[in-house]
């Protein structure tokens, strides 16, 4: 109806050629007349929809909780200090905005094509001489502790990265040893290194057990001692390279020291020594260079009742109350945690602040001894050798015993995510690369050190160091932080051989820090 | 924020606005890392220019990536400003 009224009116206006006004009375008339008859146009469509299929499902929920949050209406106070912040704010710099906009487009293109780009897919740059080989730079070797058939127990690099620490005396004794020993220390950036004669040779009453050097200071060197004491040593000093020492007191330990490390005090660029013992106590010393002299800072002891339990780990209730330490890590990531390994296999993480007084008779110390142990991992079946954190990742961390055995585990779950059999005999020492995040190292009984690399699928070692003869244990090494490549291995002959890395175990490829983080985030069975 | 567009593209780890003096004007990295980035890479942006107008007096830089095994870092130059932006395309 409508379309032909249209059209009608279109008709008339234009043989009149009247305004449309005049076209729209027209309209309406022609409305009116042609009410009577009405002339309709029908159209008609259709369609049909397939079959709808429905089905019938049901469902019920077996337990309801209900849980709800509420934000709390927020502080006067840190509202005042938000509008503070704003009003502090300082005008926005001149031309900054149309510097942005004109910037913006070029640069968002620039963007988006980059991260869709393969044009630099697999592309390698070589800055510096590829070197596919591990070699021995150096076998450096003490004739007068070789004389007495003195192991090799610990070697340690100075901060500088030139200078290599060795510490002589025997790791299978049993029995209390009054043997004289020594520490000597080889400067390898020196024109004219002798390797059979050392720059410095400190002499020890006792077997020395633990070394550290510190990690600011080049001159001074931390070391354990058989009897239990703690030793700092000078080296600047040309008189008596002793700058402080524990001495027998009621506060030191009783029993051989195996670890030392420096520890970042409170006071920033201060360091304290903490030193761990098979006695089962853990003691953190300032040093008073003034006196000669340690202060006991804080005292941890371990015992058996206090150790936490996880799930997996069965409690055997045998043999002595204290949980001997033979081994201690440091976090670089948490101050306030640390990771020590026991004679007994039992691997624990403890906390400096811990406040829980130690459940052992005070024997007249200082300072009143504190439980330290927060969690327990899986527990091995023989003494725990070695711990290391790794500095890539805040909660991973390896760990070496006798059972031939590298564990790497989260500081987050008992049980180990990764374990790899490293040879058929004791480990000695396990520790991570100081550049590449996927790779670790272990000293074998066999004498060898192996170095792996996660990154690749095989469980066989990325990179075997042997030295000397095959029966003689590799007891402990290090890797140089300053020089990367370089590796420092001591033995059970009294030799320490400076090895020279390949360029794959040392340089870090752009990838190796998230498949480090995919490691860390599996999941234990 | 006025860089939001430019912060929400893929990889995008970083972004420094450096002032024509070399000074860090707004950052979405740490103090010391704004610092250090704003200081390097002022250099750099000046050596580069004087490289471009050198070889070509009438031609003058005009954008700047620098490319590296970790990540890249795109410099876009102005007279009073340079935009920096640290992106890791592989994320």
């Amino acid at each position: 109806m409508k379309d032909v009224l249209i059209f009608f009116s279109v008709i008339t206006s234009f043989l009149t050629c009247v305004p449309v006004v005049i076209g729209v009375f027209t309209l309406a008339a022609l409305r009116f007349y042609f009410g009577a008859c009405s002339i309709t146009v029908w159209r008609c469509k259709g369609c049909q929809t397939r079959v709808v299929h429905s089905a019938e499902a049901v469902v019920q929920t077996v337990s309801t909780t209900i849980s709800s949050t509420q934000t709390e209406p927020q502080d006067q106070e840190t509202e005042q200090l938000l509008l503070l912040l704003q009003k502090r704010d300082e005008p926005e710099p001149p031309g900054l905005r149309d510097f942005l906009q004109r910037v913006e487009g070029l640069v968002i293109r620039e963007l988006v094509k980059n991260a869709k780009s393969h044009a630099f897919d697999g592309l390698l740059v070589n800055w510096e001489d590829y070197s596919q080989r591990v070699s021995c730079l150096h076998c450096l070797q003490h004739p007068s502790a070789q004389e007495r058939g003195l192991h090799v127990t610990s070697v340690s690099w100075s901060c500088t990265g030139s200078v290599i620490a060795c510490a002589y005396g025997r790791i299978d004794d049993g029995d209390w040893s009054t043997e004289r020993s020594c520490v000597c220390t080889w400067n390898l950036n020196r024109r004219g290194l002798h390797t059979k004669q050392a720059d410095l040779v400190i002499d020890v009453p006792t077997a020395v057990t633990a070394l550290c050097c510190h990690p600011n200071q080049p001159a001074l060197i931390a070391g354990g001692l058989y009897s239990g004491e703690v030793v700092v040593w000078d080296t600047s000093r040309t008189q008596d390279p002793i700058l402080a020492q524990t001495g027998m007191s009621a506060d030191s330990h009783r029993e051989p020291v195996y670890q030392v490390a420096w520890v970042p005090l409170q006071r920033k660029g201060e360091f304290g020594v903490l030193s761990a013992s098979s006695g089962g106590r853990v003691l953190l010393w300032t040093v008073d260079s003034d006196q000669g002299r340690f202060v006991l800072n804080a005292a941890y002891a371990l015992v058996r009742q206090q150790v936490p339990h996880s799930s997996s780990a069965r409690f055997k209730a045998c043999g002595s109350n204290t949980v001997g330490v033979t081994s201690l890590a440091l976090s670089p990531w948490d101050p306030d945690t640390f990771l020590v390994g026991s004679e007994g296999g039992l691997l624990l993480r403890c906390s400096f602040s811990s406040q829980t007084p130690a459940a052992v008779p005070s024997e007249g110390q200082s300072v009143t001894l504190r439980a330290p142990a927060v969690f327990s991992f899986r527990p091995r079946s023989g003494p725990v050798h070695s711990i290391h954190c790794s500095p890539f990742h805040r909660n991973l961390f390896v760990s070496a015993g006798t059972d031939g055995q590298v564990h790497l585990h989260s500081l987050l779950q008992p049980n180990p995510l990764v374990s790899l059999r490293v040879s058929d005999s004791y480990v000695f020492q396990v520790q991570w690369s100081p550049t590449r995040p996927l790779v670790f190292a272990a000293a074998t009984g066999q004498g060898e050190v192996q170095i792996f690399d996660l990154g690749r699928r095989s469980p066989k070692a990325a990179a075997t160091i042997v030295q000397g003869d095959a029966g003689q244990a590799a007891t402990c090494f290090d890797f140089n932080c300053q020089n990367p490549h370089l590796l420092a291995v001591g033995k059970t002959d009294g030799t320490v051989g400076i090895w020279q890395l390949s360029t794959d175990l040392t340089e870090q490829s752009s990838r190796e820090s998230s498949q480090l983080e995919q490691i860390a985030n599996q999941v234990a069975e | 924020m006025l860089t939001r567009r430019i912060q929400g593209q893929k990889g995008v780890q970083g972004i420094i606005i450096v002032n024509s003096e070399g000074i860090p004007v707004k950052t979405t990295l740490d103090n010391s890392s704004t610092v250090q980035y704003a200081g390097l890479i002022h250099q750099l942006v000046m050596k580069a220019r004087s490289t471009v107008r050198d070889i070509d007096p009438q031609n003058d830089l005009t954008f700047l990536r620098v490319r590296s095994k970790k990540n890249e870092i795109m410099i876009a130059p102005d007279k009073d400003y340079f935009l920096i932006v640290i992106q890791n395309p592989s994320d």
